[in-house]
């Protein structure tokens, strides 16, 4: 009875085995392709905060060409990444929605100081999926029946949700249309939710509201503090060279242009 | 745009090395629970099963403080060029704890279907414990770690929360397939997310499906 299950079973046994053994060979392959030291330089892995999507994309890509150094970039919201660099993530540089952050590792040791430097002015507009049938004139307009889902980043940890909160509070909003706010993760998240029309409208930073799903007009600046925008060089980086490199074409006058046309405002302008 | 591979490449990497390692692990403590009485082990089962009822945040959150750089183990850890959070090996861990339960469930629930008469038998016959469980026991509870090491793989396979929190969300590192397709979603990027999705439930369903016939009953 026994040596008939044994027997039985003995070939599947073996195709198991076999299966593993060569998932594990590819494995080993990959992990060659992927990880192995013999393909120089390794990826700088910038870790970028959420509005930085679409600038960043380009810079990285210019980056790549000019340098033979390839960029590996990390969006998140801002606290997040902070967080993570805290816990020990491999990142080389870490551009922030918000100075705050970057401070905090600065006084922790986490960022090299001396690299700690202001890139850009983050605002928010009033975003509106192309496909509604209110018209939205101003902010006071989301709290208009129609508009059931208003989409901002949560503003507990990412830099644009607090501005776009600000702005709620600061025009009187915030306690009538809270009910029917919708937290992303991150800005890029409320940009997601008012992009598939799952939220009709919500408050996104500027520099990554230009999607064909959306409308958007600008917010009044003297409703929030625009965001400071700080980047540095994360102390355990192991290229903080190259990381230095990138910081500078962020902060040139190259790199200045083009996050302008992206639509941040730019430090002592 | 071409297809991104890389995830799904990282995905089977961490899948296969989590599952390998909930193997021998989670079979062993199975049989431990199933077959050996000893003070403690009704809470040793109990925690063993945590993974599973736990949110995966807090798993996270406890391999992060346990592992991540403020911890002595965390540091270390990366001293000896070893570091786990952030890397693809803490995404390895993350998968493990996450399946860890379905295995040894499995594996317990296997070994206590085995008739103790059976390794009696053997035992009298003067095999050795250990030829015992490989020739008697192991055989008969074959099919139920066949079956966990398949629910393994798929639960590995699937894992996001606790990857997220340990290893985070880094490409061609630590992003998986569930974790790139969050990202190609609030990206928008949907063509690319759809392809991803139907991917990982091709993948998902085709081992379900080897593991049921893998483990169908002998008729």
């Amino acid at each position: 009875m026994i040596r008939l299950i044994v027997s039985n079973r003995t070939p599947f046994l073996f195709t198991l085995v076999a299966v593993i053994a060569i998932l594990s060979m590819a494995n080993a392959c990959t992990e060659q392709n992927v990880f192995s030291p013999a393909n120089p330089p390794p990826p700088l892995v910038v870790a970028a905060a959420a509005d930085l999507q679409f600038a960043f994309s380009e810079l990285a890509e210019r980056f790549e060409q000019r340098t033979g150094q390839p960029v590996t970039l990390v969006f998140g919201s801002s606290g997040q990444l902070a967080q993570q660099i805290e816990h020990g993530a491999p990142f080389d540089l870490f551009a922030s929605a918000n100075v705050a952050f970057v401070e905090r590792l600065r006084d922790r040791g986490l960022v090299l100081p001396e690299t700690v430097a202001v890139y850009a002015e983050g605002h928010i507009v009033l975003a509106v999926n192309r496909n509604m049938a209110v018209e939205i004139t101003g902010l006071h307009d989301l709290e208009n029946p129609l508009i059931q889902g208003i989409a901002i980043a949560n503003p507990e940890h990412a830099p644009y949700g607090l501005a776009a909160k600000e702005a709620l509070v600061a025009a009187g909003l915030w306690e009538s249309i809270e009910p029917k706010l919708i937290y992303g993760e991150n800005v890029r998240q409320a940009l997601q939710f008012i992009q598939t029309g799952d939220a009709q409208a919500g408050i996104v930073g500027q520099a990554i509201a230009d999607v064909p799903e959306i409308v958007w007009m600008p917010i009044d600046p003297s409703l929030y503090n625009p965001l400071q925008q700080a980047l540095a060089v994360v102390a355990s980086s192991s290229q903080p060279e190259a990381a230095r490199a990138f910081a500078e074409l962020v902060t040139n006058d190259e790199g200045r242009a083009l996050l302008k046309r992206y639509g941040f405002g730019l430090p002592g302008e | 745009m071409e297809a991104n591979w890389v995830p799904l490449r990282l995905s089977l990497q961490v899948t296969v090395s989590a599952t390998l390692l909930v193997l021998f692990t989670g079979v062993p403590l199975g049989w431990l629970l199933a077959r050996k009485r000893f003070p403690g082990r009704e809470a040793l089962g109990a925690i063993a099963v945590l993974p599973l009822v736990l949110p995966p945040t807090v798993l996270g959150y406890y391999l992060l403080v346990l592992l991540g750089a403020q911890s002595p183990l965390g540091q270390w850890l990366a001293s000896i060029g070893f570091p786990l959070v952030f890397t693809w090996r803490g995404a390895v861990i993350a998968a493990a704890i996450a399946s860890f339960p379905l295995m040894v469930e499995s594996a317990r629930a296997g070994f206590e279907g085995v008739d103790p008469r059976l390794e009696g038998v053997a035992r009298t016959l003067g095999r050795s414990e250990f030829a015992i469980f490989w020739r008697v026991t192991l055989p008969l509870a074959w099919r139920n770690i066949v079956a966990g090491t398949a629910l393994t793989f798929a639960r590995a396979l699937g894992d996001f929360g606790v990857t997220l929190m340990v290893a985070g969300n880094i490409p061609g590192r630590t992003q998986t397939m569930a974790l790139y397709i969050y990202d190609l979603v609030q990206a928008n990027r949907q063509d690319e997310a759809n392809r991803m999705v139907l991917i990982i439930t091709a993948l998902t369903v085709m081992l379900l499906v080897v593991a049921r016939r893998l483990t169908r009953r002998a008729v």
